[in-house]
């Protein structure tokens, strides 16, 4: 499932805090018109590029794409020191 | 004892069959045993997360601590994106790690290769335990 939302918690060695809960299904949102507004550009270059470049092989952009960000639900980074943080998680 | 197995030996006591009766009841009635026994185990199911923790040792200076857990549909996907790692990058990798002694042919991996090295990770479990206790396994 696509993911919803992000944790975000970091704490800077010089003890600076940012913590951020964001609604990432907004980014999805921009995203999805974003690829789908280079979509005939994408086509052109498969098309241009089909005789000795990666060719069609670039239209796999999008659906591997899409599977990396439909998996990414669940993902939970947490790495710390005594004075750093980094936190990072979808749900 | 089985119920079935009870009203058997019943029923020979009684009179009721004979031994080669008796004998060929029992033998058909352990034979679905048998069968059952014989069969794998079920397939395990692919695990969901593949988890690595670090955690200070005993004799640890430093306080670091990693949890990190990574949905394995997402090693997955991840891992098709190595179809787009150009040829000849490919090909330095093989040249580096020949290099150094690792005979590797990366074009020789097939995408099939891939996943099943991934279905396999289900088994994988390292620990390693020094300054720091390194963990890295499964988990459903």
């Amino acid at each position: 499932m696509l993911p919803m939302m992000l944790k975000m918690r970091i704490v800077g060695e010089s003890g600076k805090r940012f913590r951020l809960f964001f609604p990432v299904i907004l980014v999805w949102i921009v995203l999805f018109a974003l690829l789908l507004a280079i979509l005939p550009l994408v086509l052109l270059a498969a098309i241009l590029t089909c005789p000795w470049g990666p060719g069609f092989r670039l239209l796999l952009i999008y659906p591997l794409l899409f599977a990396v960000l439909f998996n990414l639900s669940g993902l939970h980074i947490d790495v710390q020191n005594a004075r750093q943080v980094v936190y990072l998680k979808f749900t | 004892m089985s119920e079935e197995r009870k009203k058997i030996l019943e029923m020979l006591a009684a009179g009721k069959i004979t031994v080669e009766e008796s004998e060929k009841l029992l033998a058909a009635i352990s034979a679905p045993e048998k069968e059952t026994s014989t069969t794998e185990p079920a397939a395990r199911p692919p695990f969901k997360y593949l988890r690595v923790v670090v955690e200070p040792g005993p004799g640890s200076e430093t306080q670091e601590r990693v949890n990190i857990r990574v949905p394995y549909k997402l090693i997955r996907a991840g891992l098709k994106w190595a179809s787009f790692i150009p040829k000849d990058a490919q090909d330095k990798v093989c040249e580096t790690l020949q290099e150094k002694g690792i005979n590797f042919d990366f074009n020789r991996i097939k995408p099939e290769d891939i996943e099943e090295l991934v279905s396999q990770l289900n088994d994988l479990t390292v620990e390693v335990e020094g300054k720091e206790k390194v963990r890295i396994f499964c988990e459903t």
